[in-house]
């Protein structure tokens, strides 16, 4: 049973990308293609400043013929529709094209590799931080839950209003002001110290300058998943089974992880890891701040530089990443919850 | 008896929401920054704030980076504050058709830090001679700088003393140096308004110590005919600390800036929340009601939105169309609908089975008419509190683009403080006053919103009451 939902959650999934791309392809379009066509002209100069013993009439004529033919190549001399169509099947298959002036670690131009040399590194911070978020703000919650009303949970329930609005950028910069400029206890940004070390040493390096990054998540988003959990638990905890529970003598904390918690999992995981998930995509930009040289640093560098392109790939990637994401979710709250297989539908 | 309703409806939610304490803060913080958006003229020192934020030469006389006037009473050494003088007495000599027109400025140093520097302006018109000159509290009367300045009308003269009163302000300390330690000194770099405000005793050139008292300020005006003239003559102190939050490093009047970016946060915030959540409610209350393929397929739509990852779908847009504010509010609009449709399909879904949608259709009313009057008022409460849950949302989106520099460049928001504060170094000088006030304010902003949803949506669903 679980094959199939699984089978029909990934299409569907598939479906959506396909369609996205295609709302993209058609909103962008103009914007797309006149880059293309800067770009096609770059490369015919260049070549034609290469043709040596050609008089300026052959010349001419070899520009419009390399020029229809590279239009031909890129189908932009076909109607509207099925050039959108054709950027659509270009972008799916990861065609993104050459940048306008950023460049890849390698030196290269291609879009493609530039978007997936910074993406691992946004998903090693952003995942670590999702661990340390949902770690801490289940605990919290529990320990909320256990004394609702008390000091701890008034606090947490205010804080989380208070950063309900509060960008993880700004908090960024805070944090960099206190801990980089007034106590330089944190270096201010970067992936790794210059030149990076080797061996172990690496990877402490790694840690030590991806910690402020990781303190600024986490503590603005610890507080949403320490809520969230604290409303379901104390939800569970008025059931008659947990009474139940209570009355048998059970330790507390039997009813509460073996109890509670068994019911509690799969709505907490789910909804705390897809409000996660959004804040990740809503908060990318707070890479930049750091320096953190993963996608939402390459977002405010293609910005700055106006690399159409590689704004392009990066929006694709990561809408790919995101919509997997959400699939992801299903799945997982498809295993931790067994009603959710057997019919397919809620 | 609608308006009865509505009123008693009204009566009943307040009482209620009197009891939320932490909706009432939320509500006295929105009522806040409501004032501060309707009194911004009064509350702004720099009238013209709004249209000349990005003017440099309107911001020319306050001083760089300068900290908030406050933050002398936390510091050993106080700094001069920024102020501006207005003349204090204006005496007029006539003789021969030709006027001697003399403005007094009194100004009264206290402080431990002379200002940055001393800039006296005027407007006016023809061909003026003029003097400034300063008495000093210890008696010393000084001609700083003397011109004879050709005014255009209505033109605005402006005499910076910081360097056109270097030469003056050496003379007078000579008569107090001794002549070898004058003798191999660049007027150049003389600190004249250190030194204007120094003990004169030996070594006021090299170690100025402060001078406190009343300084009196002069600008003595011949005006040669009748067409001559001066208006709004005044001396600007342009001091070490200014104002309530500072200046950046373009000179600009922090505090303007801030009280500027209220109006457009309430705007951005409100009118984005207003528009999604009304799309919102009729989109979900129309595929909830129609059923069959409508709802399918508007459910295939809604899907797709929700697949959305909504930040960088903005950044992208903007990077593209550049939009002026109004068509960002729009973008944001487009994507923050999907928010309410799910609440709002489900309790649609029940409505529509009650016995008086069928009586009503029965009667003979059309599907717009059951809709709007006997659907959407219900969903009322319902919207207002998710309403109040977007706004946070769309000001910080608006923040996030203008932070990557693809905000409307013609109005002042408090992103847009933000992005010159982190392109002018702000953060790794310390400048604090730059960083944290437009943070707090989009943040208080956000506080504000989500008090009064969280107290609204507890009131209009029970069942969400835990305790």
């Amino acid at each position: 049973m679980f094959r199939r939902y699984l089978i029909k959650r990934i299409l569907n999934g598939i479906f959506i990308y396909v369609v996205l791309i295609f709302l993209y392809s058609l909103l962008f379009n103009t914007t797309n293609e006149k880059t293309m066509k800067d770009q096609i002209e770059e490369s015919i100069r260049v070549e034609a400043s290469k043709l040596k013993n050609f008089t300026s009439d052959q010349v001419q004529k070899h520009i419009l013929e390399r020029r229809a033919f590279k239009y031909r190549i890129y189908h932009l001399d076909r109607p509207f529709f099925e050039r959108v169509i054709w950027r659509t099947i270009d972008t799916l298959v990861f065609r993104f094209g050459n940048s306008t002036n950023i460049l890849s670690a390698r030196g290269d131009r291609e879009v493609l590799r530039i978007v997936l040399e910074v993406m691992p590194r946004t998903i090693l911070l952003f995942t670590t931080g999702i661990l340390f978020e949902v770690g801490l703000g289940i605990w919290l919650g529990l320990k909320m839950a256990q004394k609702a009303g008390g000091p701890l949970d008034r606090t947490t329930s205010v804080m989380t209003m208070i950063v309900e609005g509060m960008p993880t950028w700004w908090l960024g910069m805070l944090m960099i002001m206190l801990f980089a400029y007034l106590v330089p206890i944190f270096p201010s940004g970067g992936m790794h110290r210059l030149p990076p070390p080797h061996g172990v040493l690496r990877i402490v390096d790694l840690l030590y300058h991806m910690a402020l990054p990781l303190i600024t998540l986490v503590f603005i988003n610890t507080w949403a998943v320490a809520f969230l959990t604290r409303n379901i638990v104390l939800g569970i905890l008025q059931e008659d089974y947990i009474m139940a529970a209570r009355a048998r003598g059970l330790p507390e904390r039997r009813v509460l992880f073996g109890h509670t918690m068994r019911t509690a999992a799969p709505p907490i995981t789910t909804i705390a890891l897809l409000s996660l998930l959004a804040s990740v995509f809503g908060n990318i930009v707070f890479e930049g701040i750091y320096s953190w040289p993963g996608m939402g640093n390459l977002y405010w560098v293609a910005v700055q530089r106006n690399d159409l392109p590689v704004l392009m790939g990066l929006l694709s990637v990561t809408t790919g990443l995101y919509v997997a994401g959400l699939v992801a979710l299903d799945l997982i709250y498809g295993l931790l919850d067994p009603r959710i297989k057997v019919g397919g539908r809620a | 008896m609608r308006g009865e309703n509505l009123s008693y409806w009204l009566k009943d939610f307040w009482s209620e929401f009197r009891k939320n304490t932490s909706g009432l803060v939320g509500l006295a913080f929105l009522g806040l920054f409501a004032a501060a958006a309707i009194f911004e003229p009064l509350l702004i020192p720099f009238a013209e704030t709004n249209r000349k934020w990005r003017d440099i030469t309107y911001w020319d006389d306050n001083p760089k980076s300068a900290p908030p006037a406050w933050t002398n009473w936390f510091a050993s050494r106080k700094s001069a504050v920024s102020t501006v003088l207005r003349a204090s007495e204006t005496t007029e000599e006539r003789s021969d058709g030709v006027r001697l027109v003399r403005h007094s400025f009194a100004y009264a140093f206290s402080y431990d830090r002379p200002p940055l520097d001393i800039i006296v302006h005027f407007k006016g018109s023809g061909n003026i001679p003029l003097i400034v000159g300063v008495q000093r509290p210890d008696g010393a009367e000084l001609e700083l700088f003397r011109e004879q300045a050709t005014v255009n009308d209505g033109e605005d003269v402006r005499i910076p003393l910081g360097k056109a009163a270097k030469s003056a302000v050496f003379d007078f300390a000579k008569g107090y140096e001794p002549e070898e330690a004058t003798a191999d000194i660049d007027i150049g770099q003389i600190r004249s308004v250190n030194v204007l405000f120094a003990r004169a005793q030996e070594g006021m050139l090299a170690r100025p110590e402060p001078l406190r008292g009343r300084y009196t300020f002069t600008l003595t005006v011949m005006l040669l005919d009748e067409a001559s003239r001066i208006d709004e003559p005044r001396v600007v102190i342009s001091g070490g600390v200014s104002g309530i939050l500072g200046t950046d490093n373009s000179k600009r009047d922090l505090w303007s800036g801030m009280i500027a970016g209220v109006k457009w946060a309430l705007l951005i915030g409100l009118l984005t929340a207003f528009v999604a959540v009304a799309l919102g409610v009729v989109y979900g209350i129309v595929s909830a009601y129609f059923g069959g393929w409508v709802d399918a397929v508007m459910q295939r739509v809604f899907e797709i939105f929700v697949n959305m990852p909504l930040l960088p779908i903005l950044i992208v847009m903007s990077a593209v169309f550049r939009p002026s504010i109004w068509f960002m509010i729009l973008m944001m609009s487009a994507f923050f609908w999907v928010g309410p449709v799910k609440t709002v399909r489900a309790i649609a879904l029940q409505i529509k089975e009650e016995t008086y949608i069928e009586a009503s259709r029965a009667l003979g009313a059309g599907s717009a008419r059951i809709i709007f009057r006997h659907m959407v008022p219900l969903l009322v409460p319902y919207s207002f509190a998710s309403m109040a849950l977007y706004v946070p949302g769309a000001v910080v989106y608006e923040a996030t683009v203008s932070l990557l520099g693809l905000g409307d460049a013609r109005i002042v928001t408090w992103g847009q403080l933000l992005r010159d504060a982190l392109g002018g170094g702000a953060v790794l000088n310390g400048l604090w006053w730059w960083v944290v006030p437009p943070g707090i304010s989009i943040a208080l902003m956000g506080m504000t919103f989500a008090f009064i949803g969280f107290a609204m949506d507890k009131i209009l669903h029970p069942k969400l009451r835990t305790r």
